[in-house]
């Protein structure tokens, strides 16, 4: 019994993190109608930032600066914002699917210095060796065991996952969020209301890039390690799918799809070992894609809007 | 006569307890967990090999005489998915042994936030990073880690001597720009220049470009009068090709990730005349020709991808250590008996389903085994890793031949006299 609650503690801290990104990109696309199509890139900016400045030093290695989780990871997303910041000038203008591939070539540029510069990223093996914020202590209090450890930081990723959200619905919520969603449905109009169209969508795309960032900082101390692999498009699609499934345009959705979207992929992964025949055993992970893919392209043929749709209302609640 | 009928009726009753209780042993079950890349073309075979392994471990009686149930988990080459598999195989289904994977971007963080924490033993076919070389090092895997894949360094040095050997004086290097191809790429250079031989570029080659006539075009001028290949056999392909029709040399020196009939058919025999390919594999012992054998009748196909002789020694010393351990041993008593399974001076058994019987029987007595692998008899170092004697091979008329046999001593003197 404690093994499943073991698993399923790290199931919810690996979804909640998915959860903030995908709350990132939902302040994007869905309130502001940014395709970002490098989520992985500003996600892959945080956690390498917030593992060059707070985990351990290695001979040979740039980083390894031991600075504190927090002002680490407050590294991290200040860079993930900085990249946005850098590229959103440039490619801003650009609109939809313009948007989508400049964005994407974004994140294909910074897998490849991840894999080549390997004084700065440690290369192909990566990064590794990440001190946990307040690992000692919080296992010598479950008396060595890492149960415990586990509980507080599912706690801590949930607590950043109230954050941003609380936050984003008071953001969209207000004048603003108004703002960007008069961009997203009709920029001339919005121009004409006196809306500055090109310096919403800097904004816009720097904060949600910088929850991306907020993310991967947790998810390098969570993991203790980055590689290249971790900046691989695949991400961006799995974050995008979260997103569609859950519900463009509704922070709720956004989290309900990065957690429905995460057990989809792993559980179908565990039924399939657990009740395929020992022969079918080797075509499971085949049969897991062709699953996954299935249950994204059904929600988008059954319900396109996502299972929690935006709402819009003519006055807000508060 | 009332005595005798009791007498017989107690010796049926306890014949019946007796075989309720040999029917409970084979009953009984050991969970193995294994975690590869199976939805990738080269990493199903390397997990079919560990599958077949373990069917083979079975008929030869299984684990402490308990069948071994394996749950394949793909890792789908994505680490949050591999690692979510290997903590639901250690946490749900209890395992204790942890075979897998391929990749080390994945293997690091299964090992530092899985296996490691859980107390779980892993071992792997591939990983070839130097990276889990430190991590041993410093401490922190526990005793807990084994790679069946000989480091890099082994290859990169006998593609030094082979090279030194044909008179090669300047080198050209591609290598597959993944931790593997990093590694051994740098580690060749490193061999190369330590006998004195120039490395006249190191290019890398990324996976999944339509060509490389640039990276081609930047090696030849360097004039090289031969290349070193870090690939694998697709890249490979592209590469050799550009390379011969923009007037390259013939010369080559490939590492064992090319040993495939897809490199040598597409690139073309004809070309392959002056290809020397290293390896780590000992194909002289009888364990490794058998591998070969049986893996053909096996599966209707000579095992020629990455990683599948690596993939059989892999689960069958990890599995012949569980039998050793007993059933309900934790992850740290597993490893602990590994070394009674490579014991050199232990009897010798084979990789087939004999030499398990003959293993399992011996272990149970308590006597060391010294486990004739597909790799040949394989000794791990304190960190998990092995060591190997090495292989020199060219592509012949009808498949791969075996240029040259350099045992281990021959290579750890070479290795020596680099430094």
């Amino acid at each position: 019994m404690i093994g499943v609650i073991s698993y399923l503690v790290f199931f919810a801290t690996m979804a909640g993190i998915l959860a903030i990104v995908v709350l990132g990109l939902n302040l994007q696309w869905g309130y502001t109608g940014l395709f970002n199509g490098g989520v992985a890139a500003f996600f892959g900016a945080g956690a390498y930032v917030t593992m060059l400045l707070g985990g351990r030093p290695e001979p040979g290695q740039f980083g390894g600066f031991l600075a504190p989780f927090p002002v680490a990871i407050v590294g991290g997303i200040l860079f993930a914002g900085l990249i946005a910041w850098f590229f959103g000038v440039l490619t801003l203008r650009l609109r939809h699917d313009y948007l989508a591939i400049a964005t994407f070539g974004v994140a294909i540029a910074l897998e490849s210095v991840a894999r080549n510069a390997e004084w700065l990223t440690g290369g192909a093996k990566g990064l590794r060796g990440f001190p946990r914020p307040l690992e000692a202590t919080i296992t010598a209090l479950g008396g060595g065991d890492n149960f415990l450890y586990g509980l507080f930081f599912l706690a801590l990723v949930l607590a950043v996952l109230a954050a941003v959200y609380v936050g984003l619905e008071r953001l969209t919520r207000s004048p603003y969020g108004r703002a960007l969603r008069a961009i997203r449905e009709d920029e001339a109009a919005a121009r004409s209301l006196g809306k500055n169209p090109v310096r919403l969508r800097l904004e816009s795309f720097v904060i949600g890039s910088m929850i991306m960032g907020a993310a991967g900082g947790l998810y390098v101390a969570f993991y203790a390690y980055v590689g290249p692999q971790d900046l691989a498009p695949i991400l961006t699609f799995q974050v995008w799918a979260m997103l569609i499934v859950g519900g463009a345009g509704n922070n709720r959705g956004a989290v309900l799809g990065a957690f429905l979207i995460w057990a989809a992929w792993t559980a179908s992964g565990f039924a399939l070992a657990a009740l395929a025949p020992q022969a079918m055993q080797l075509y499971t992970g085949p049969i897991q894609y062709i699953l996954i893919g299935s249950v994204i392209v059904g929600m988008l043929l059954w319900r396109p809007q996502g299972i929690l749709p935006e709402q819009i209302r003519q006055q807000g609640r508060n | 006569m009332k005595r005798e009928i009791s007498g017989i009726v107690a010796a049926a009753a306890l014949a019946v307890l007796a075989q309720t209780g040999g029917a409970a042993a084979q009953a009984c079950s050991v969970n193995v967990g294994v975690v590869y890349p199976t939805s990738i073309d080269w990493g199903k075979p390397i997990a079919a090999t560990t599958l077949w392994v373990a069917d083979m471990v079975n008929e030869a009686g299984g684990v402490d005489g308990c069948k071994v149930e394996t749950t394949l988990r793909d890792d789908q080459n994505d680490a949050k998915v591999g690692v979510d598999a290997a903590k639901a195989l250690v946490d749900i289904s209890k395992v204790r042994l942890l075979i897998g994977t391929v990749a080390s971007g994945i293997t690091i963080p299964i090992l530092t936030s899985v296996s490691v924490p859980a107390g779980t033993m892993q071992i792997s076919c591939c990983s070839s990073t130097t990276r889990l070389t430190a991590l041993a090092a410093e401490g922190a895997t526990k005793g807990l880690w084994f790679r069946t894949f000989a480091t890099s360094r082994v290859q990169g040095s006998v593609a030094a001597m082979a090279a030194k050997d044909a008179g090669y004086k300047k080198v050209a290097v591609f290598y597959k720009n993944d931790d593997w191809g990093q590694d051994l790429g740098k580690l060749a250079a490193a061999a190369f220049r330590a006998s004195g031989i120039e490395v006249t570029a190191q290019i890398a080659i990324s996976d999944g470009q339509p060509g490389y006539r640039a990276e081609v075009t930047q090696a030849l001028a360097g004039k090289p009068d031969a290349v070193y290949l870090a690939l694998y056999p697709k890249e490979g392909i592209s590469v050799v090709r550009e390379w011969l029709s923009l007037g390259g040399t013939n010369k080559m020196i490939g590492a064992n990730s090319l040993k495939s009939d897809d490199f040598r058919n597409t690139v073309g025999v004809q070309h392959l005349a002056n290809f020397i390919g290293t390896d780590t594999s000992t194909p002289r012992t009888d364990s490794a020709k058998g591998f070969v054998a049986a893996y053909t009748a096996k599966f209707g196909k000579p095992p020629a991808g990455p990683g599948l002789p690596n993939s059989f020694d892999a689960t069958a010393i990890a599995l012949l250590a569980y039998s050793a351990a007993g059933k309900d041993a934790t992850g740290a008593q597993i490893a602990a008996k590994v070394p009674m399974v490579t014991d050199p001076k232990g009897e010798k058994a084979n990789g087939d389903v004999e030499g398990f019987k003959k293993a399992l029987g011996l272990l149970k007595q308590g006597k060391a085994v010294s486990f004739q692998g597909a790799t040949g008899a394989l000794v791990f170092d304190k960190n998990g890793d092995v060591s190997a004697p090495a292989v020199l091979w060219t592509f012949g008329a009808n498949g791969i031949d075996e240029k040259r046999y350099i045992p281990l001593e021959d290579v750890e003197a070479f290795i020596a006299a680099l430094k």
